[in-house]
């Protein structure tokens, strides 16, 4: 509009929408993820490479949120956190999503014939975990519009935080499980072993999901308590 | 001739009020609007209504200032002080509408005390006046006042916000404190009116008041009326489409920050009018919501808008004067 002398400068760029929205990308890729390895189990695997072309279209979304902000966050701006403990909250945060593509691809490489079923369950209860965890940690970002509405409160800080050790839990029970699939995967020796090595690899890369949240959830705890 | 001179003068008075209502105004109310508390109907009602008796009633000592603050018009020949006046409020007019044009955030009163400057300096440089003749004084302390009041509202605006916070985010629920003041709100908006009507009137009816010649202390209401009808009419016009425009921005502004920042800016720019200081109340208007923001309560506040309102300080005295001397100079050599 032409004519106009306005104060809206002075409004900066807001980055807190955008951090809820990249979580809850982060959370659709892990769902997707799980879908995934569901279909890799009953051989679809047409559905399989369907899902991994979908985690990376998410991936790439999660991109173009992450540079918005980063390219957003200027100097001049004076913010409600600390500009280094957001961006490294977002960094971490944005590796949930990383592993999740990588891992999709992984489950495309090769067609595991050899595994016995009682590992595939140990999968899934993975999985599972694993979704309980991000759930949880959606919880916890759920938080971020009170807390700015609300400047910050004592009252709101505490009440998002007790997500916190929440997450924290579930992961030390991801790693549990990684513990026994990796026992059972090392001590398989009917398995292939390209079976074997493709599936310890996507334990360690699944525990790298679980790891990156429960570590996204304490940046934000830093974020949000040393301001 | 004279007669004229005045009608012109008055005509340009309302060209100018007419601006500060459609883009002055419209800001400082738009806080109101982005924030809910009123719909715009309700608030060009609100801000038409008291922005008109903030300009009646409380507007008396901002247009002395103007009107004879600086230049000393009873030392003067009342054609000159009136082809002065003029020449002043079409360079005022012209800086502002080609400011407007090009979304420069400089403010009317700036502009309009460095375009009176110029009609003094030009009175000067024709012999009319000596250079100590011009108030220094008065210019010294209006100057003072335009960095002052930024600050002033920083500081109230920071002042309130920290309590609020302390004493009611942290203990009740964000919506519920919301609620409440969104009626409260609803009264800061018509304060803030209130408060821009009686000083940036002067903008206009300064600039009149001095066409008239030297009246003695009082300006007559009339004049205060016309320069409210102005912003009024400035308002419904044209300011309604700044305030929807200016509004959808600033949706970060909640009741509770826009209270605050209303309620420092209000305080602020009336203060001034009671010491008879014309004041920016949209760059008052930055410094509280700036201060809102050192209080925690924006999610991001974008400091390089600071820089930008120095350099329209820096820019506006100057090239108001330079216009107003040129025009008062060909003005008088014609006519």
């Amino acid at each position: 509009m032409k004519f106009i002398r306005s104060v809206t400068d002075v409004f900066g760029y807001s980055p807190f929408k955008a951090l809820r929205l990249h979580a809850e990308v982060c959370g659709r890729a892990v769902g997707l993820l799980q879908k995934q390895f569901h279909a890799y189990r009953k051989g679809k695997f047409d559905e399989v490479e369907k899902l991994r072309d979908e985690i990376d279209e998410l991936e790439h979304e999660a991109d173009k949120i992450k540079e918005e902000i980063r390219g957003n966050i200027t100097n001049s701006l004076m913010l409600l956190v600390d500009r280094h403990d957001l961006l490294n909250f977002l960094t971490v945060q944005d590796e949930i999503i990383n592993y999740c593509e990588h891992v999709g691809h992984m489950l495309t490489f090769r067609n595991v014939k050899t595994a016995p079923e009682d590992i595939w369950d140990e999968f899934n209860i993975l999985l599972a975990k694993i979704m309980e965890a991000v759930n949880e940690y959606e919880k916890l970002m759920d938080h971020i519009a009170t807390l700015v509405a609300s400047s910050f409160s004592k009252k709101e800080i505490a009440e998002a935080l007790l997500h916190v050790p929440e997450i924290e839990n579930l992961e030390h029970e991801c790693d549990m499980i990684q513990i026994g699939l990796h026992n059972k995967l090392f001590n398989a020796d009917d398995m292939h072993p390209l079976d074997a090595q493709l599936m310890i690899t996507w334990v360690v890369h699944l525990g790298e999901i679980a790891n990156n949240t429960a570590r996204a959830a304490d940046r934000f705890r830093i974020m949000v308590l040393s301001r | 001739m004279l007669t004229l001179i005045v009608i012109l003068a008055i005509i340009a008075g309302l060209y100018m009020a007419w601006n500060i209502g459609a883009n002055d105004a419209a800001n400082s109310m738009a806080t109101s609007y982005g924030s809910g508390a009123l719909t715009l109907k309700q608030i060009i009602f609100v801000a038409a209504l008291l922005e008109f008796c903030g300009a009646v009633f409380a507007g008396q000592r901002v247009t002395n200032t103007i009107a004879k603050g600086i230049v000393p018009i009873q030392l003067l020949d009342p054609h000159l002080v009136a082809i002065g006046a003029l020449a002043a409020l079409l360079s005022a007019g012209f800086w502002i509408t080609l400011s407007t044009y090009y979304h420069l955030p400089i403010s009317t009163s700036h502009s309009i005390v460095g375009a009176m400057l110029g009609f003094g300096l030009a009175a000067v440089s024709q012999g009319y006046l000596k250079l100590t003749d011009i108030q220094w004084g008065v210019m010294a302390k209006i100057v003072a006042s335009w960095v002052i009041s930024p600050l002033f509202g920083a500081f109230i605006a920071f002042l309130i916000f920290m309590a609020i916070r302390v004493a009611i985010l942290d203990r009740y629920t964000i919506s519920k404190v919301e609620h409440v003041f969104r009626y409260l709100q609803v009264l800061t908006a018509c304060y803030v009116a209130f408060a821009h009507g009686s000083n940036d009137v002067a903008n206009a009816t300064g600039p009149i008041a001095a066409s008239l010649g030297f009246l003695g202390q009082k300006t007559p209401i009339w004049v205060l009326a016309i320069g409210g009808l102005g912003i009024a009419v400035g308002i419904a016009t044209w300011g309604y489409r700044v305030i929807e425009t200016v509004g959808k921005r600033i949706t970060e502004l909640t009741y509770t920050r826009g209270f605050s920042a209303e309620f420092a800016t209000a305080t602020t720019v009336l203060s001034a009018s009671m010491l008879g200081m014309p004041i920016s109340t949209t760059h008052t208007l930055v410094g509280s919501v700036i201060g809102v923001g050192l209080a925690g309560g924006l999610a991001s506040v974008d400091l390089s808008v600071v820089r930008k309102i120095i350099i329209s300080w820096l820019v506006t005295v100057p090239v108001a004067a330079g216009l107003s001397i040129a025009l008062y100079t060909l003005m008088v050599i014609f006519i």
